[in-house]
C-alpha cells in the first residue's frame, strides 16, 4: 500500500504544540542527580544543535521534494526540529544551565557540519539528502533522546520528549516513505543520482564533517556514562527499517549509508582508526578560523512568547 | 413580480473603474437610459477599498488610465490610491456620471424573464426591484476581501486590519504588528508600517519575484507638454503599452525571456539583501510570472530594518495574543494585518445569477468560470461582463483590457438596443470553442507551470487569464461579430 502523504500533511497540522503549551515552572527540575546535571549540559547542548542541523536538512529537503504536498510537509519538519532545539533550550534554562540569555555554542564538529549544509545542502540530491537525514535522525535523535528519556526523571522533561517523540515518529515514517518513493525510480536515474552526487567535491567535505560528528557523539554518550550500544542499537534501527521496505534497498545511497552504519557501529572496524583521528584533527582547529555561523544557526530561543 | 417601473435600458453594476467607464462609453454612444447600482457611498471600486498606506498602482498611470480619458496631471510614474481615485472622481464629474450613481444598492440577484427579454435586479434592505434590458456586471475580481484560512482566525483578542479595508484610525505608533502575506499589498504595507510600529513581524508563505519600481516625479514640463500637446501623452501611453507587451515573452510564456526576468529580479534581491539565508527565503522556487509579479524597490530594504522580521515557519494557529507559528513560539502582537488578497470569483458567481430556464451562474461555473471572450455567457442573455473569465493581463495594465470590454460590450447594446432585441446570447459551440482553445493556449504558459496562485482554482483550473497579449485580446474583442451570436 502506498504511502498517503496528503494524510500525513493533515496529521502533522493537527498534531502541532507549541512551548507557551508546558509549564516550564511546573515542580521536578530538581530530580536531576546534580552528578549528572553537569555533565548533562554540554550534551543538552549537543542535542539541540543537532536538532538545528537536522532543520537545515529538512529546508534543503522541501526544495528537492516532488510533489507540493511533500514540499510542504518538509517545511513543517524543518520549523518541528527547530522547535525541538528550542523546547531542549528551555529544558536547559529549567535546568538552571544558561547564565542569563546564554544560547551554549556549538561544537567544533557541529560547526562544521553547519556550515557544510550552509553551503551546500541545496545542491545535493533528494536522493542524498532523503537518506542521510533519516540516518542522522535515528541515530543521534533516536538515541540522544532515548538516553534522556531513560536518565532523566523530571516530568516536565518526559513531557517535552513524549512531544518529541511523537513527531519524530511522524519524520520517521515519511522519511521511509521517501526512500521507498525514491527505490521506485529507474535503475538509470538512481545511477544518474549517486553519480551526479558523488562527483561533487562538496560530497568530501560533509564526510569529513559528518564522520567526525558520529565520532565526537559517541564519545559524548560514553563520558556520560552511558553505554554506546545505545547509540549502535539507534543505528541498528536503520538497517532494520530498510529490511522491512525492500525496495528503499535500491536506492544505492542507502546502501552506502547503511554500510557506513555498519562500520560506525563495528569498533573494530579500521573505519574508526580514520573517523578519531578526524575527532582530533578538527578539535584542533582554532576558533577563529572556523566560518562564521550562519543567521539561520541564530534563530534558537528559549522564550515561549515572542 | 413587484417591480413595476419602467425598465432601464441599461443596469450597471459596480461604480468603479470598470462600471464609470461603461458609463462614459455608453453616453458617448448615445446612450442615456441606464443607472448605476453601487453598494458603498461613493465611486472607486477597488480603489475606494484599498486606501492602506502605500497602496499604488504597479502599472504606470499613463498606461492605467483610460484612453478616452486622458489625464496629463499624473504627479508620477507609479500613482498612490488617493490619486487614482481622485482621477475616477475627475472622470464622474467631467462626463456627466453623477446623475447615473445610485449609491447604497447591493445587489442581491439576478434573474432573466425570456419572454419579456428583461433582466430583474433584487437589492439588499427591502428596496424596490428594478428591471433593466441589458445588465453590465461591473462588479470587479478584487471586491471582496479575503481572510485566510487559518485556525483560530476568530480567537484572536487584538486589533485585525485587512489590507483591503483599511482602519485609518488605528496608531500603530509603538505596536508590535504582524503582517500575513507578502503579495502585491504587502510590499507595499510593510516599508510604511516599519517607518511607525515599534515593530513589524512579516508572515511570509512563499516569496514572491520582486522586480525594482523606478518611481519619479513627472515634471511640470512634462504635463504642460502633454495638456497642451495631447498626442505626446497618446505617444508616452503607446510607448508604456509597447514596453509592457514585450514583457509578454517572458511573463506570460516559458521562455528564454523568463530567465531574463529572473535574473533581473535576483541581481535586485543580491544588490538590495546581503545576508545569504534572508536571500535563500526571499527567492521564489516557481517561475517568474506563474503568480504576480511584485515591483518595489523599498520592500527588501524594509525587511531589513532593526525593527523588522521575516518569519518562514508555518503558522499553526491564531491564539487570543497572536500567532503560534510551528517552531513552538507565540508570536504576540497588538495588531494583526491581513494583506492576504481578495475572494477572487474564479468559482461562483459574485452574486447569484438566474438566467434562461432557471439556470444558475453559480452551479455553471462551480468548476471554474468561463465566457464568450470574456464578456457574455451562453444561457445568460443581455448580460455583460466586465473583467470577467480569462480577461487578465499578467504583463501589462488592466485598464487596457477594461476598456477592450468595454468598447465591446457597449457596442453590443448598442445593437440590442437599436434593433428591439429581446435576447442576445452567445451560441453555445462557439463559447464552448473558444474556451477550448483558451484552456488549450494557458497549458503553455507561466500561469500554470505549476505554482499556486490565485489565478487558479483548487484543482488548478485557469478561470483568471489570458494567454496572450494584451493587443490580441483588444483585437478579439474589436468588433461585435454577430454570426457569434443567437438574436431573438
Amino acid at each position: 500500500m502506498s504511502f498517503d502523504f496528503d494524510n500525513m500533511l493533515s496529521k502533522i497540522k493537527s498534531k502541532q504544540w507549541a512551548l507557551a503549551d508546558i509549564e516550564w515552572d511546573a515542580p521536578g527540575a530538581e530530580l536531576i542527580d546534580p552528578a549528572l546535571h553537569a555533565k548533562l549540559k554540554p550534551f543538552m547542548a549537543d542535542l539541540m544543535w543537532i536538532e538545528n542541523v537536522g532543520a537545515r536538512g529538512f529546508a534543503a529537503m522541501a526544495k528537492k521534494a516532488p510533489t507540493p504536498t511533500l514540499a510542504e510537509i518538509y517545511r513543517y519538519f524543518h520549523a518541528e526540529e527547530q522547535r525541538h532545539a528550542n523546547a531542549e533550550l528551555a529544558l536547559m534554562r529549567r535546568w538552571g544551565m544558561l547564565d542569563g540569555d546564554e544560547i551554549p555554542e556549538p561544537n567544533v564538529n557541529v560547526k562544521l557540519v553547519i556550515d557544510f549544509l550552509d553551503k551546500y545542502a541545496d545542491g545535493m540530491s533528494l536522493s542524498f539528502l532523503g537518506t542521510v537525514i533519516p540516518m542522522l535522525e535515528v541515530a543521534l535523535d533516536g538515541a540522544l533522546i532515548k538516553f534522556v528519556t531513560d536518565e532523566i526523571a523530571d516530568p516536565v522533561a518526559q513531557e517535552v520528549f513524549k512531544k518529541i517523540n511523537n513527531d519524530e515518529s511522524r519524520h520517521l515514517a515519511t522519511d521511509y516513505a521517501v526512500m521507498e518513493l525514491l527505490g521506485h525510480a529507474s535503475v538509470r536515474k538512481l545511477a544518474i543520482d549517486l553519480v551526479g552526487g558523488w562527483v561533487k567535491p562538496s560530497l568530501m567535505i560533509g564526510l569529513l564533517s559528518y564522520v567526525p560528528l558520529l565520532n565526537k557523539m559517541r564519545d559524548n554518550i560514553v563520558e556520560m556514562g552511558v553505554s554506546e550500544d545505545k547509540l549502535y542499537a539507534a543505528m541498528a534501527r536503520f538497517k532494520q527499517v530498510g529490511e522491512r521496505t525492500p525496495i528503499a534497498n535500491r536506492v544505492p545511497m542507502y546502501r552506502i549509508v547503511k554500510m557506513h552504519s555498519g562500520w560506525v557501529i563495528n569498533r573494530e572496524h579500521p573505519y574508526h582508526l580514520v573517523a578519531d583521528a578526524l575527532v582530533k584533527i578538527t578539535g584542533a582547529i582554532p576558533d577563529r578560523l572556523l566560518p562564521a555561523q550562519p543567521t539561520w544557526s541564530k534563530e534558537l530561543t528559549y522564550e515561549p512568547v515572542a | 413580480m413587484s417591480a413595476v417601473s419602467k425598465p432601464l435600458d441599461v443596469a450597471i453594476i459596480g461604480a468603479g473603474f470598470a462600471g464609470i467607464g461603461a458609463a462614459i462609453r455608453l453616453r458617448q454612444k448615445g446612450i442615456g437610459d441606464f443607472a448605476i447600482f453601487e453598494r458603498g457611498d461613493r465611486v472607486g471600486g477597488t480603489w475606494r477599498d484599498n486606501t492602506y498606506p502605500g497602496a499604488a498602482c504597479d502599472i504606470p498611470s499613463r498606461l492605467y488610465s483610460y484612453s478616452f480619458a486622458p489625464n496629463p496631471d499624473w504627479s508620477r510614474t507609479y500613482s498612490g490610491s488617493a490619486e487614482i481615485l481622485g482621477y475616477i472622481d475627475s472622470m464622474v464629474a467631467e462626463f456627466g456620471i453623477a446623475p447615473y450613481l445610485r449609491f447604497g444598492h447591493t445587489v442581491t440577484g439576478l434573474v432573466f424573464d425570456e419572454d419579456a427579454g428583461l433582466w430583474t435586479l433584487s437589492f439588499a434592505g427591502g428596496r424596490r426591484k428594478v428591471r433593466a434590458r441589458t445588465v453590465i456586471l461591473a462588479s470587479g475580481p478584487l471586491s471582496n476581501a479575503g481572510f485566510p484560512d487559518l485556525p483560530g482566525i476568530d480567537s484572536y483578542e487584538g486589533h485585525k486590519i485587512h489590507s483591503a479595508r483599511w482602519d485609518h484610525d488605528y496608531d500603530f505608533t509603538g505596536k508590535k504588528v504582524a503582517v500575513v502575506g507578502t503579495g502585491a499589498s504587502a510590499v507595499q504595507i510593510i516599508p510604511e508600517l516599519v517607518k511607525q510600529a515599534a515593530s513589524v513581524k512579516v508572515f511570509q508563505r512563499t516569496p514572491g519575484w520582486v522586480l525594482p519600481r523606478v518611481d519619479r516625479r513627472t515634471h511640470g514640463l512634462t504635463k504642460q507638454l502633454y495638456r497642451q500637446l495631447p498626442v505626446t501623452q497618446s505617444l508616452a501611453r503607446e510607448a508604456w503599452f509597447w514596453g509592457h507587451e514585450s514583457v509578454a515573452l517572458g511573463v506570460v510564456w516559458n521562455t528564454p525571456l523568463t530567465r531574463v526576468v529572473e535574473r533581473v529580479a535576483l541581481m535586485h534581491l543580491r544588490a538590495q539583501v546581503r545576508d545569504p539565508w534572508l536571500r535563500r527565503q526571499l527567492t521564489p522556487d516557481f517561475r517568474a510570472g506563474c503568480k504576480r509579479l511584485l515591483m518595489s524597490s523599498d520592500y527588501y530594504p524594509a525587511l531589513q530594518r532593526e525593527n523588522c522580521k521575516l518569519v518562514t515557519w508555518p503558522i499553526a494557529e491564531l491564539s487570543p495574543h497572536g500567532i503560534r507559528t510551528a517552531e513552538g513560539i507565540e508570536h504576540r502582537f497588538d495588531c494583526i494585518v491581513f494583506a492576504t488578497g481578495f475572494e477572487v470569483s474564479k468559482q461562483g458567481a459574485p452574486i447569484p445569477v438566474t438566467g434562461r430556464d432557471g439556470r444558475s451562474l453559480a452551479d455553471e461555473w462551480r468548476g471554474g468560470a468561463y465566457a464568450f471572450k470574456s464578456v457574455t455567457v451562453a444561457g445568460y442573455p443581455n448580460l455583460f461582463l466586465t473583467f470577467g473569465p480569462n480577461s487578465g493581463p499578467g504583463h501589462n495594465s488592466a485598464l487596457v483590457y477594461m476598456e477592450a470590454q468595454i468598447e465591446y460590450l457597449t457596442d453590443a447594446i448598442k445593437i440590442v438596443l437599436e434593433r428591439g432585441l429581446r435576447t442576445f446570447e452567445p451560441r453555445q459551440d462557439r463559447q464552448d470553442r473558444y474556451n477550448r482553445r483558451i484552456q488549450r493556449r494557458l497549458n503553455a504558459t507561466t500561469w500554470n507551470s505549476g505554482c499556486r496562485s490565485w489565478y487558479l482554482t483548487e484543482d488548478g483550473f485557469n478561470a483568471t487569464m489570458y494567454p496572450g497579449f494584451g493587443t490580441q485580446f483588444a483585437r478579439q474583442l474589436a468588433t461585435v461579430d454577430l454570426a457569434d451570436f443567437q438574436l431573438r
